[in-house]
């Protein structure tokens, strides 16, 4: 009986040794796995595209899923990226200060418009600096980006990420930056600066997997 | 036959050798061998010198705008001044701006815009009394021909009134602004603004 006993805590011990190492690898390989991801996000290139001779963002992200987020809107409300799947997604990079963004934004606003039927959404996630810590600071920045909002007629889902993404997205060393995310949650195209609003709409339909 | 072809590529590398090492008795330049292997390595080299140059060709094409990262203004000078202890004195600074890009004047044209600003941390034994920017110059951007900006490219100046303390102090003042070029921005930025500064 005491025998059978130890045997038995012998194999519980091997099962749950064995239990560990498959948890601590898996940890181990999804960790390596993500700073992988962000160290290929970090790089990236403009290229010309062939066709229209515009420059195109060859971001490593592009065929990846987007990296997840979940971030507050104006309203406090916590949105995430996931509970737009089966949408295609602009993911726009934009801040107050922004010149080009704020000759961009009409255009995604028309855009949103045009293909919103069709499943298509903007998530506008704002740069701008927040300041978690000092509620009267919050509230001033939270002030700053709403009237930019109001004045760009901005009817889609705005969030204030801050530098919370920058690694992440690829350090989003430029603004506009935006990603184009597919019906199942992969980047399908990106773009780093201003471009033009044909670009964009261009990248929206393969997002809505209309082209190629 | 088959002794001919390494006899033929000996004599080609002696000649190679004489004409390596005795130029005065080089013979004029001939593209064209007995050496069956000349043709197909001529054709091999030239077949690989086209691909690489079509392809830095390409790749100067492409990448006609680079992606916009670092520092976009540098602190040219002074390094070190002297001033009076402990009475107010004009220091003109002087800082560059990267080709291609613009930073917001001190007085940009819309409240949206983040001015460029010059400031000297407290406990640094001198202090700013007071900081005279220059003007901007008005540009617009080629898609938005409408909106006039007020801005800083190339060199620009400060002159900054200091109040030093007796001593040296080695101040690392700080230049804070927003720097774009006509298609994207780049993330406000703080740069260090390091002065020796002697209070006589």
């Amino acid at each position: 009986m005491k025998r059978n006993t130890l045997v038995l805590f012998a194999v519980l011990f091997i099962l749950a040794t064995f239990a560990w190492a498959g948890w601590a690898n898996f940890e181990y390989r999804k960790e390596a796995n993500e700073k992988m991801l962000a160290a290929a996000a970090m790089q990236g290139e403009l290229v010309a595209d062939p066709a229209t001779g515009t420059l195109q963002y060859n971001s490593p992200l592009k065929g990846k899923p987007a990296p997840a987020f979940m971030l507050e809107d104006l309203s406090g409300k916590k949105v995430s990226l996931a509970s737009y799947k089966g949408k295609a997604v602009l993911v726009n990079f934009w801040a107050t200060w922004c010149g080009p963004c704020k000759i961009e934004t009409p255009w995604l606003v028309e855009l949103r418009d045009q293909y919103a039927s069709q499943g298509f959404e903007i998530l506008g996630v704002s740069t701008d600096d927040i300041d978690a810590d000092n509620p009267k600071t919050l509230a001033n920045e939270k002030a700053d980006v709403q009237k930019s909002v109001t004045r760009m007629h901005m009817q889609y889902p705005v969030l204030l990420a801050g530098n919370t993404l920058d690694h992440a997205y690829g350090g989003l060393d430029e603004l506009p930056t935006s990603f184009f995310v597919n019906r199942k949650g992969v980047v399908v195209a990106a773009q780093l600066g201003l471009t033009s609003k044909d670009d964009i709409e261009s990248n929206i339909k393969k997002a809505l997997g209309q082209t190629p | 036959m088959s002794q001919a072809v390494p006899h033929a590529g000996e004599s080609g590398q002696r000649a190679l050798f004489h004409q390596i090492c005795h130029p005065e008795r080089r013979p004029p330049l001939r593209l064209e061998s007995k050496d069956p292997r000349f043709g197909r390595t001529a054709a091999l080299i030239a077949g690989v010198l086209i691909v690489a140059a079509s392809f830095t060709l390409a790749q100067s094409d492409s990448t006609s705008r680079s992606i916009l990262k670092g520092a976009a203004v540098e602190y040219l000078y002074p390094e070190q001044v002297t001033i009076p202890a402990a009475k107010s004195t004009t220091v003109t600074l002087h800082f560059r701006v990267a080709p291609g890009l613009h930073i917001n004047s001190n007085k940009p044209h819309e409240d949206y815009l983040i001015p460029t600003t010059f400031f000297i941390p407290a406990d640094s034994g001198v202090r700013l009394d007071a900081a005279s920017y220059p003007a901007g110059s008005d540009i617009t951007l080629p898609l938005d021909p409408t909106e006039k900006l007020s801005v800083y490219t190339d060199e620009f100046s400060i002159e900054a009134r200091l109040v030093s303390a007796p001593g040296d102090h080695l101040v690392e003042a700080k230049l804070h602004y927003q720097a774009c070029d006509k298609n994207a921005c780049m993330p406000p930025k703080t740069i260090t603004v390091p002065i020796d500064i002697i209070g006589k």
